[in-house]
This record gives C-alpha cells, sequence and structure tokens, in this order.
C-alpha cells in the first residue's frame, strides 16, 4: 500500500490517498483543540496516543462484532481505513452527565443518567456544531429517520461493549462521540475515532478525569492522562481481588453482636444501637470463561455463606497479575 | 443390620458412637472415612460429634462436600436410618437434609452437661422405645446449638410432628422453640444436639440414649427379618 495526495486534512488528522481507491491513509497529528478551535496547542505525542488507543478500541468492537472503517494500524501515528462518506453528524451517547449536557439542562456532573441517551449534533464549525433533533437532521436532509434509527443502534451498540471494557480498566465511560459514514454501497460503518479526544473518561474511583477536559479545563497533563487510558487498555485483567462480606440475617438474633453491644455501652456508647458480627473474606479469583460475579455469587450460595441465618454482600476489584 | 460410623477429620465422637452401637446395643459397626465412595453394605448411617475440619467456615460447612456425603444423601433418600449427632446434625442441616441452621449459643459458651429432653414424637423409627412425653436425660457439649429457623419451617416442623426432641425445664442454648432434636419429613434422617451415644449404660452415669439405637433396630428388624 502506497501513500498517495493528501486528500484532506482536520483538526487532528491528515488524510492521504493510496493507490486502492477503496482505502485511505489516516495520520494522526499532535495538535490538540477545544471549544469549536478556540483553544488550540501542539502537544507532543498526542498523535501516537490516539492513533493507538483508536487502534487497540476499533480492534476490540470488531473482535466482538461491531464493524467500522479501521483496517489496520500501520505505524504509531498512521492507520489504513476504509474510505467512507462521513455523515455530518456527531453521534453522542451519555451515561451520565457532563459537558453541555450538565450545562444546558442544569443537572449536576457526574450524575448517572437512568439510561444511556443519544443526541446528535451538525457538524459544521462555522455553526459551533449545533444540538440537533430529529427533524431538523431529516429537513437538512442529513439522514433519514431509517439511518437516524441505525446511528442510534449501533451508538448504542457501541456504549455497551465500551462501557463494560472501560469498567474492567477501573474507568467510567462517562459520554462519548461517534461519527459513521458510508461506504461505496451505502451501508453505514462505524469510523473517525474512539479516544480520550472523543470519550469522557474518569477513574472509576478517584473521579480522575483521563480524557480532553484535562486539557479543556487545565486540570495537569493531558499526555499522562491518555498514557494512563492506553496503559490500562494494554493491559490484560488476569484476576479480580474479592472482598466477600456475611453477616446473619437481620431477622436472626445475633448473640454475639449483643453481647458487644452491651459492652459498648457499659464502656458509655450508649450512641450504639445494634451490632453485627461477621465474616470477611478476601478471594482472588483467575479470570476464566464464566463471569466472575456469577462465580462469586455462585460461591457465596453454595459453601460461603448459609442462606438460611447469613446475608452476604461482595465486592470485585479487578487486578493484574505482577 | 450394620452401622455406619462417619469419620471425618476432627470428628471425636466416632469411638463413643463405636462403642455404644458396638458393645451396648450389640449391632455389628464399621469406621467409614470421608472419602468413601459406597455406603452400600450398610443399613443405617451414624455422623458423630466433634469439630469435623476444625468447624472452619461455619461447623459442618466444609464437611458437607465430603465424598462420603454424596453417599449419605443416596442413604437418606433411600430410607436408611440417617442419625446426626451435635457436629453431625450440624453437617446434616448443610446438607440440606435437614431444614434450618445452627447459631452459636446464646450465652456464647460451649456447654458441656447433663440435660434433661423431653420425647416430643416417640412414633419414629428413632424414639418408639421411648414413651410418649418421657423425659430423659441425656449430655450435651457444644458451643453451637442454637437452633435456627423460620417461622414457616418451624410450622411445618410443628404440624408434621418433625420436633423429636426438646430441652425440658430449662433451654441451655437458646434455639428455637426448645428444640433439641428433629427428623425429616419423610422419618429418617434424625439431627440432635444432644448425644445419646455417651448415655448408654449407667456406669457412665445413666443409659437413657440406648433406646435410641434400640428403636433403630427394632424398626429394621420389623422391616427386614419379619420373616425369618
Amino acid at each position: 500500500m502506497e501513500k498517495g495526495t493528501l486528500l484532506y486534512e482536520g483538526k487532528a488528522k491528515k488524510v492521504y490517498q493510496t493507490n486502492n481507491d477503496d482505502i485511505v491513509w489516516i495520520e494522526y497529528k499532535d495538535s490538540a483543540t477545544a471549544f469549536n478551535g478556540e483553544k488550540k496547542a501542539s502537544i507532543a505525542g498526542k498523535g501516537r496516543l490516539n492513533n493507538e488507543i483508536t487502534s487497540l478500541l476499533f480492534s476490540k468492537l470488531q473482535a466482538l462484532g461491531i464493524d467500522s472503517h479501521f483496517i489496520k494500524k500501520l505505524s504509531a501515528t498512521e492507520q489504513l481505513v476504509k474510505k467512507v462518506e462521513i455523515i455530518p453528524l456527531e453521534t453522542v451517547v451519555r451515561n451520565f452527565s457532563a459537558g453541555s449536557f450538565a450545562k444546558r439542562l442544569g443537572v449536576e456532573e457526574g450524575a448517572k443518567l437512568a439510561r444511556p441517551i443519544v443526541e446528535f449534533y451538525y457538524k459544521d464549525d462555522a455553526l459551533g456544531d449545533p444540538l440537533l433533533i430529529e427533524d431538523h437532521i431529516e429537513i437538512l436532509q442529513l439522514a433519514n429517520s431509517d439511518e437516524v434509527a441505525i446511528l442510534k443502534e449501533k451508538a448504542l451498540q457501541v456504549n455497551t461493549v465500551l462501557s463494560e471494557l472501560f469498567k474492567e480498566l477501573g474507568i467510567r465511560l462517562v459520554d462519548f462521540k461517534l461519527e459513521f459514514g458510508k461506504d461505496e454501497n451505502g451501508n453505514i460503518l462505524l469510523a473517525d475515532e474512539i479516544s480520550p479526544d472523543t470519550c469522557r473518561l474518569w477513574d472509576d474511583k478517584t473521579n480522575e478525569k483521563l480524557d480532553k477536559d484535562v486539557f479543556r479545563r487545565d486540570l495537569g497533563n493531558l499526555t499522562d492522562a491518555y498514557e494512563t487510558i492506553l496503559a490500562r487498555l494494554r493491559r490484560p485483567i488476569s484476576m479480580y481481588k474479592v472482598k466477600v462480606f456475611v453477616t446473619l440475617r437481620e431477622s436472626v438474633l445475633d448473640p454475639q453482636g449483643t453481647v458487644v453491644k452491651n459492652s459498648l455501652h457499659s464502656l458509655n456508647y450508649s450512641e450504639v444501637s445494634d451490632v453485627r458480627i461477621g465474616k470477611y473474606m478476601e478471594l482472588t479469583i483467575d479470570k476464566s470463561d464464566r463471569p466472575v460475579d456469577e462465580v462469586v455469587k455462585d460461591m457465596c450460595e453454595r459453601l460461603l455463606a448459609n442462606v438460611v441465618i447469613e446475608d452476604y454482600r461482595y465486592e470485585i476489584e479487578e487486578a493484574v497479575a505482577q | 443390620m450394620k452401622f455406619a460410623v462417619i469419620v471425618f477429620p476432627g470428628s471425636n465422637c466416632d469411638v463413643d458412637m463405636y462403642h455404644a452401637v458396638k458393645d451396648e446395643l450389640g449391632a455389628e459397626v464399621e469406621y467409614v472415612w470421608h472419602d468413601r465412595k459406597s455406603l452400600d453394605k450398610f443399613d443405617g448411617i451414624l455422623l458423630p460429634g466433634g469439630f469435623s475440619y476444625g468447624d472452619y467456615l461455619r461447623s459442618g460447612a466444609i464437611a458437607r462436600f465430603s465424598n462420603v456425603m454424596k453417599e449419605v444423601v443416596k442413604a437418606a433418600e433411600a430410607g436408611k436410618p440417617v442419625l446426626g449427632v451435635c457436629n453431625g446434625f450440624q453437617i446434616l442441616l448443610e446438607a440440606g437434609l435437614l431444614p434450618g441452621a445452627m447459631k452459636r449459643n446464646e450465652s456464647l459458651k460451649f456447654i458441656c452437661r447433663s440435660v434433661e429432653l423431653q420425647v416430643e414424637n416417640n412414633k419414629t423409627m428413632f424414639s418408639s422405645a421411648y414413651e410418649s412425653n418421657e423425659v430423659i436425660t441425656i449430655p450435651i457439649a457444644h458451643g453451637e446449638g442454637n437452633y435456627y429457623c423460620d417461622e414457616e419451617t418451624l410450622a411445618k416442623l410443628k404440624a408434621n410432628n418433625q420436633i423429636v426432641f426438646t430441652y425440658s425445664g430449662s433451654n441451655p442454648n437458646g434455639s428455637l422453640a426448645d428444640i433439641a432434636g428433629i427428623i425429616n419429613e419423610k422419618g429418617n434422617v434424625l439431627g440432635m444436639m444432644p448425644h445419646p451415644e455417651r448415655a448408654v449404660d449407667e456406669l457412665l452415669g445413666g443409659a437413657d440414649g440406648l433406646k435410641l439405637f434400640q428403636s433403630i433396630v427394632k424398626q429394621w428388624r420389623e422391616a427386614h427379618v419379619v420373616n425369618a
């Protein structure tokens, strides 16, 4: 495959022709832009990070049955993709409130939405990428209603897969933007990129932002955040640390708890109204074909707790073998 | 009639059980290690007291998954008499052969003394040699004998006459409805916290437990040797 002439240069990528009419050569740039181009910077390494992350995510999606324009990664900053005609819509999926949604609707940032929602924005820099309702899309002939339905369905599919994938890496997929294109047969195909430039990714525990908001809001070093995402994507989860808590059921009198409560009262902790004594277990479980959640539940029901008199709960943490 | 005394790592009343059956009852008996894969040749199964697997996790929780327990379940399903005493009772509960569960004694203390029991149901294969409502003296020795089940289960136990023994007078461990021993619906699996095998000789302070074993043999003879 040979790199041909430059077809198009955008804010983040250059697109070159190849000697195959159906395939184009993408080069990721080191530039960062935000607020519709008002804030700009050149950040060394960003092109590489977005190319690596996008390549990994598109590969994982393909492995899970979600096709895209992605063909293969060529180098640290380049990839080959199928040539598509980009539909001028940004398809946004939101799982948690953030960004323009939080601002426009006054929903506190970080609040979990009752279900994932899909929004469309008009890809038009001059207009500032405005939010569209479906009638707008139809009347502007950006896509017909069948196509809008397909975009929604595909976007939600991608969301299911990516949310789960990031969750396993200890990352919350807050929201993300997708772009779709049409191939020569008119089939709608996932295109563009999926990277911290196009996703809001928060650390599940610390809520640390690991995406372009770091740049938008000057929260620190952008490449550090993107490196974190890349490192976690590359690191295969090999085991889980599971904490199991077993206590006597609420309805069952706990003789030990009662004695301890009385003892605390005699030490003047009169505010203690109840004590339940239970067991705490730490399990290390290797990753297997069976969903870990199912495995743990099964173990609790069969052995770790006696459900006649005991309740259990557990916490599962992903871990990587050292 | 041939009895099996199941031995788990940590069983410690197995010798008493063996002695009671062989020397006092005069029946055939064998020790059976927990990894045994068949109990076909035995007519009665005895799960003795002790601390199987160190009582780790919960009393009886580990023992119930041993090889021999699959066979004990089979024997129970086949209608053979299965008696679980103390830890044996706890194992039967964990295995689901009897309903309910065991909590720590209300006093949190290990209690080792003789107690009075009332025979609530003498129409079982384990209690037919006793009089109805007879009060007998049998030793207990446990830290977790505080029987518990939900109200629905208790109502069922009462309705089906599944409560065979209750503590008479004072309840030593806080068990629900003074329960000391219960039987399954089918009537061939008995679990009890008191130790009948420790009360089989007047020299040892009483022989009230012997009738329990004699009941088992009597029932078996009636069923099997009737034409002999």
